[in-house]
């Protein structure tokens, strides 16, 4: 287990968000989720659908206000959208009408960068995700995969602590997926931002994640918080399969007792 | 896509508008002549020898079935031209226009003597002949029209020119109210109505008339030549029933106004006011020029329409050449 | 591009064939439908002696102004109903209804309130031009994504922001297409305007033409200018918007 250090860290005390509608019950996303991520950590979310993981990360995100507890950034309490967070959606969200290079220097427009300083900063960008002859194209022009290439660009643009992904690689084939889980750790492995990820992959969790959470179905409550025991860095052929079955295994058996 | 919709609309409009252009015409009972005659304006005292002679059954009498088109229409001379409407009404400002553009009209029968457009003010102006109109300000409903050649017509005769007066334009046709709220120092009008409405008000005016200086034709019978060839003799009957009318009502007048009641019952509302504007009426059907008070109802000056032609062609509006002979004929008149 | 230049070319050929003969079939004087040689003389000649230049000017002012003015008010208007449906619930009953009076009813009345001047024609063009902006407006204003305002609110957004950076942009497709109705409207509003009393401009020459002068080639050359004006509007609206809408 990674040292709990100084920036990026992330604490969750007893959160609860609850979505009420008129003239029927509340229904409970989450209840009571507790969790600490030390800075620099990856942890990997996993449940059943419906279980609240987007909910969660929304809350750690500011957009949603939790009903009960309370999210803590370095100490310092959420309580709405925070620069020092980035945001990777399902979908890529990017602007049509913008290039590429527009797409990932829009967080810097919007806090108001000059504009040498974001041409600077969009260039650094696109090179680290390998978007740097697309810089001119609309999204359009894009295939799936680089466009949540330029999601997570536009995502480190305002040189965040804390990186939240939301399956942001669901919509893509296997083995681009398994392409972009390399790709992330690469760089993961240059800026040591803390991630959360939520995933529908067993697999992914795993090969990414220092730990993995596993959340009940609705009412969202961690059921488990999984070790991965393998050293980084983490290459596709080079794991440990019997550490990668037992963890697996693990996660498996936490999901299917939450199912049954 | 846009230009193509353009053409698709331009035809769609050329084809309507076409196709309007195509009249009715009257169908009659058995034995009787249908006539379409439009009257060119809205119903008033003025058409009082219309009104008589129907309701006298002149024109029941004379073997015709006459249907009035008692409405302003802007198109009136053009449909005459057609065929659409038998006998209209129209001065010479108009006809000699249209006939220069080929229209297919002529002049039957002369009902105003007197050019009824005329220049007003209040006599506290001082305008009391077209001198005085120097650098004034004058109102009119536009640069177009009878009032306008009229008007030019009248400063020409005092050597001005429409940049020597201030011209007030008044598309609504509100000059008169204009005059009378002194917003113009004058304003063109009718003879029969705006100084009528002024006196009445208790405002003494001047007027001044454009006989004397061109002997512009006023308004009179017009019917298409085509429609001439079918039809001369119930319009020759319709034009006699007509002027028997007028006659009536210059000897009666009181005839002539009850006439106009029967037939437009709002008119009823304000006899004297109506009584005023008929007798203006009658005297401009007489005319107040010398010599014109012997000419019979009905009859066509030929000089007075050569001397208006060539004032026209010298303002421009005649477009091709024409002769009197195309403008009017009287064998249609009674003789 | 050449492709369609040359159809639109031989579109306008075909036009004026067909026009030539419906004269020569249906035999038609000159002033009931001239033909196309001799309106085009009477354009070339009305232009030339300066005859229609001051009421096509006349007539622009009123288009362009009434536009612009009911343009830029159906934009507020059409935001305001997209973002609140209240809004939308109490407002809609009255537009619809004002949509639904027709303006050749309502241009006498206006041109009694407001005087046979350019205000008017401003106002009678603006009106015509309004509702379709606005409604073009509050379709657009709806169709932003909501990932994308959630986007907008994660990255901390200010109201003015969202609307610049992403609601407009979002809106201009859906609000050009009501641009490019307007625009047409516009004209028609104007000349429609003059018709219930006006100075100058070229539906008071339409008028002119027919009425007194009885020079049905003027008046078809007059035609043939509005509807020049009224292609050459919507071109520019469709150039504008090749510059501004960009996906």
């Amino acid at each position: 287990m990674t040292a709990i250090s100084a920036a990026g860290r992330i604490e969750l005390r007893g959160l609860s968000v609850a979505f009420r509608r008129k003239g029927e019950d509340a229904l409970v996303a989450l209840d009571g989720v507790s969790l600490q991520v030390g800075n620099g950590e990856i942890v990997s979310l996993i449940g059943p659908n419906g279980c609240g993981k987007s909910t969660l990360l929304r809350a750690i995100a500011g957009l949603i206000h939790p009903d009960q507890g309370e999210v803590l950034l370095d100490d310092r309490l959420i309580v709405g959208p925070d620069a020092r967070i980035g945001l990777v959606f399902q979908e890529p969200r990017l602007l049509p009408w913008r290039t590429v290079a527009g797409n990932v220097g829009y967080p810097l427009d919007l806090a108001g960068t000059s504009r040498r300083e974001r041409d600077i900063r969009v260039a650094d960008l696109l090179s680290r995700v390998g978007l740097t002859m697309a810089a001119g194209a609309r999204p359009a022009q894009l295939s799936g995969g680089m466009r949540q290439r330029a999601a997570l660009a536009r995502a480190l643009a305002l040189e965040p602590e804390v990186l939240l992904l939301d399956e942001p690689f669901s919509a893509l084939d296997a083995l681009t997926r398994e392409r972009f889980n390399v790709e992330l750790l690469e760089l993961w492995g240059r800026l040591r931002t803390t991630i959360i990820m939520v995933t529908h992959s067993i697999p992914e969790a795993i090969f990414l994640g220092d730990r993995v959470i596993v959340l009940s179905s609705r009412p969202g409550r961690i059921v488990a918080d999984i070790p991965v025991d393998l050293p980084r860095p983490r290459s596709v052929e080079g794991l440990d399969e019997a550490v990668v079955s037992a963890t697996a295994r693990s996660i498996r058996a936490h999901l299917d007792e939450d199912a049954a | 896509m846009n230009r193509r919709t353009d053409v698709v609309a331009s035809i769609f409009l050329l084809t309507a508008l076409a196709g309007a252009c195509v009249g009715q015409p009257a169908s009659a009972t058995p034995g009787r002549t249908a006539l379409t005659v439009g009257l060119g304006y809205i119903p008033s005292v003025q058409f009082a020898p219309f009104y008589l002679a129907d309701q006298a059954g002149y024109y029941r009498d004379a073997g015709l079935e006459v249907t009035f088109q008692n409405k302003i229409d802007p198109d009136l001379v053009t449909l005459v031209g057609q065929g659409a409407i038998d006998v209209g009404l129209a001065d010479g400002t108009s006809l000699i226009p249209a006939v220069s553009q080929g229209i297919p009209v002529q002049y039957i029968a002369t009902i105003y003597r007197d050019f009824p457009s005329i220049v007003f003010a209040p006599a506290a102006a001082g305008i009391n002949s077209a001198i005085d109109l120097k650098g004034r300000k004058i109102g009119i409903p536009g640069r177009y029209g009878s009032s306008w050649v009229m008007l030019q017509a009248l400063l020409d005769s005092a050597g001005l020119r429409p940049e020597d007066v201030e011209i007030v334009e008044y598309p609504d046709f509100g000059q008169g109210a204009a005059v009378a709220q002194g917003a113009v120092d004058a304003a063109t009008g009718f003879a029969n109505n705006e100084p009528v409405q002024l006196q009445l008000a208790g405002i003494e005016t001047t007027i001044l008339h454009v006989d004397e200086i061109v002997p512009l034709p006023g308004p009179g019978l017009i019917s298409g030549t085509r429609t001439i060839e079918s039809k001369g003799d119930a319009i020759r009957a319709f034009v006699r029933a007509t002027l028997r009318a007028m006659g009536d009502i210059v000897a009666v007048p009181s005839k002539g106004l009850d006439a106009a009641i029967v037939a437009v019952p709002d008119l009823g509302a304000d006899r004297a006011k109506q009584g005023a504007v008929l007798d203006a009426t009658i005297r401009a059907w007489q005319g107040s020029g010398t010599g014109s008070g012997s000419a019979a109802l009905g009859s066509i000056n030929e000089a007075d329409w050569a001397a208006s032609l060539a004032f026209m062609a010298g303002l421009g509006l005649v477009a091709g050449p024409v002769t009197v002979d195309q403008l009017v004929r009287a064998d249609l008149l009674p003789r | 591009m050449r492709s369609s230049a040359v159809l639109t070319v031989a579109c306008a050929a075909a036009f004026v064939l067909l026009w030539k003969a419906v004269v020569v079939v249906g035999g038609y004087p000159a002033f009931i439908l001239p033909a196309p040689e001799s309106v085009f003389a009477r354009f070339v000649t009305a232009w030339a002696d300066g005859r229609m230049a001051p009421h096509a000017v006349a007539t622009l002012l009123e288009i362009t102004l009434g536009f612009l003015i009911g343009g830029a008010l159906g934009l507020v208007a059409g935001y305001a109903l997209g973002k609140s449906a209240l809004v939308a619930r109490l407002i809609s009953p009255y537009l619809v209804a004002a949509q639904a009076t027709p303006i050749l009813a309502l241009a006498p009345v206006l041109a009694l309130w407001f005087g046979p001047g350019l205000l008017g024609k401003v106002v009678i063009a603006a009106l015509i031009v309004f509702f379709p902006i606005a409604v073009s407006a509050m379709v657009g204003i709806r169709s932003v994504d909501a990932g994308l305002l959630e986007l907008g609110r994660s990255l901390r957004a200010s109201p003015l922001q969202v609307l610049l950076t992403l609601e407009i942009p979002a809106a201009l497709p859906s609000i050009f297409g009501g641009l490019r109705i307007g625009i047409t409207l516009a004209v028609v509003g104007a000349v429609v305007g003059e018709w219930a009393g006006a100075e100058r401009g070229l539906g008071v020459l339409v008028n002119i033409a027919r009425g007194s002068l009885f020079d049905i080639p003027l008046m078809f050359a007059t035609l043939a200018t509005i509807a020049l004006i009224g292609v050459a509007l919507y071109l520019a609206v469709v150039l504008v918007e090749r510059r501004l809408v960009r996906r």
